[in-house]
């Protein structure tokens, strides 16, 4: 990050937090010294395809009884709107009809708008350790656990589609293709020029619309479109979801495929055991929608560091384009139907942790 | 009577199928496609896009559509095929038991219920559904419950389960009994 971007950034979260200190006091909630949420790329993250804002997540405590709690906070029009949708969000997972079972949430302790801010607290979980940190079996089991409470939840009378629709939002396979073509033109856009990048796009979106009827069979479910370790965490073996405004009702492997992705970074393995729990357990068409769901997620991965690239630059966008390249040899090992190379990974994870800030890799720990 | 040694012409009837995750949707997918092996099999459900089994005919009635337009096509959907075949085998659930007792009276096909969905036994007790429901399984030639045994899962960092999948593979060999059983007497 240049030395202004920098500054400007400090003077922002000190402004902000310094706000917020106040009326959180007047609330009667303290914010502790140690806040690594609004640290490194934290600035420069923004959701593709769910209603995103600029908003801070905190950490602090009740006064009265020292409880320690997550406090969610935006000035910024999207991040209030945002968190009022995730509440939304929280209180119609409650009073799902057709869901047989149901997610594990912390509890809300406050929600208010006060003095040009939307304000979320929340209790925070603590958990004995980071779910990467977990033995692998556990892992899986607590993610397996998550996808099927996920799936539980099956929209498929249009009493059920209204509903989702109204609240959540609901994705057919004509939205994964329209967004898939949106990706590949903010990539194209933002993006060093690639041909290979371009080719191996174009075969993904041809792939996708062959297919459109596999990607329609499995859609109506509700699914987290963000389901990753640092939207979850795990108390006495219960996995609380920490972010609702990423629910939608869409294809089931929607989810599956953002945290598999994510996984092939941080646990290959993990990633491995997925896919062969689906080729043991489920039908070939649906072990074929987790392929098609993981290529358009690896669409929006690229979109999304392209889309960073004009907020950031020093080492922070020399490193997004090497993400950018990373992630389109994912993608072309995905488009082969094989994980990538163990030397693609390492030769990557070497670069970022060069380039990475000192204040990311600090809100790094304990993240995942 | 049938002889079900005979190929037979059955139709399916079921409120949910697969990609429908919860039973009788992954019960009655097996079972017609156990049962296709000597039988021709139709099934007739709601959704969108049923997934196929080699060999089976499936009419998946749009759930999108309104309720009242939902039950007509199911139940104009159900008279064509019944009308050509030998038995209709109905998974219960007021959806399909509405039609099915149009059928009953248009169509002199023989009824099979099967009864496993206990929510939807539970709903049927009282009111307009429980007339209905006790309609079709007055009309019904052979009534019975058999619980759906759930596949056993394969974990990974686990053995696999050879004993419980053996188990599976009994229950369904004394299922598909039991209903050739019913279909040569009804």
């Amino acid at each position: 990050m240049s030395d202004i971007r920098l500054a400007q950034w400090q003077k922002e979260r000190e402004r902000e937090c310094k706000n917020l200190s106040s009326i959180l006091l007047k609330l009667g909630f303290g914010l502790e010294e140690d806040q690594p949420h609004i640290l490194g790329e934290r600035y420069v993250m923004r959701a593709l395809t769910t209603e995103s804002g600029n908003k801070l997540i905190l950490i602090g405590r009740r006064k009265r009884d020292n409880l320690r709690v997550v406090i969610k906070a935006a000035s910024d029009p999207a991040g209030g709107r945002e968190l009022t949708h995730e509440r939304v969000c929280r209180a119609a997972l409650d009073n799902l009809v057709f869901a047989y079972q149901t997610f594990a949430t912390p509890q809300e302790l406050l929600f208010t708008q006060q003095d040009g801010y939307t304000i979320s607290v929340q209790e925070f979980i603590e958990q004995s350790s980071t779910f990467l940190a977990r033995p692998l079996p556990e892992q899986f089991a607590l993610a397996l656990g998550g996808f099927k409470a996920q799936e539980s939840a099956h929209a498929t009378t249009r009493a059920h589609l209204r509903r989702a629709a109204r609240i959540f939002g609901v994705r057919d396979a004509a939205y994964y293709l329209n967004t898939f073509d949106t990706f590949t033109r903010s990539i194209e856009k933002a993006a060093p020029s690639d041909r290979q990048r371009t080719v191996l796009l174009k075969r993904t979106r041809a792939l996708l619309a062959e297919h459109r009827h596999t990607i329609s069979q499995y859609t109506g479910f509700l699914t987290h479109t963000d389901f990753v370790p640092h939207n979850f965490r795990v108390r006495n073996g219960c996995l609380y979801l920490l972010d609702h405004s990423s629910l939608r009702f869409g294809n089931k492997y929607e989810s599956w495929a953002r945290f598999a992705n994510f996984m092939e970074l941080y646990n290959p393995p993990l990633v491995r055991a997925l896919e062969q729990y689906v080729k043991d357990n489920r039908t070939p068409e649906e072990t074929f929608s987790f392929t098609l769901m993981r290529l358009y997620r690896l669409g929006e991965l690229l979109a999304y560091y392209a889309g960073t690239l004009q907020k950031c630059d020093g080492d922070l966008y020399k490193l997004n384009t090497v993400r950018i390249t990373f992630w389109t040899k994912v993608l072309n090992a995905a488009l082969e139907n094989r994980p990538p190379s163990v030397d693609t990974l390492v030769a990557y994870q070497t670069t970022r942790d060069a380039l990475r800030s000192t204040e990311e890799k600090y809100r790094q720990l304990g993240l995942h | 009577m049938l002889d079900s040694s005979k190929l037979m012409h059955i139709v399916i009837a079921t409120p949910l199928y697969p990609p429908d995750i919860a039973e009788p949707a992954p019960y009655t997918k097996e079972l017609a496609r156990r049962l296709s092996k000597h039988h021709r099999i139709t099934i007739i459900t709601y959704g969108e896009y049923p997934e196929m089994i080699p060999g089976v005919t499936i009419v998946a009635i749009p759930k999108r559509h309104a309720l009242p337009i939902r039950l007509t096509r199911l139940s104009i959907a159900l008279i064509r095929h019944a009308r050509h075949a030998d038995v209709l085998y109905l998974n219960n659930g007021a959806s399909v038991e509405l039609p099915a007792a149009v059928v009953s009276l248009m169509v002199p096909i023989p009824l099979i219920i099967h009864t496993s969905d206990a929510r939807a036994n539970i709903a049927s007790t009282k009111g307009l559904r429980g007339m209905v429901a006790r309609f079709v399984q007055r009309r019904a030639r052979h009534m019975f419950s058999f619980p759906p045994m759930p596949r056993p899962e394969i974990l990974p960092f686990e053995q696999r389960p050879e004993e419980a999948l053996a188990r599976y593979e009994r229950w369904w060999h004394t299922q598909i009994t039991e209903v050739e059983r019913i279909l040569t007497y009804v």
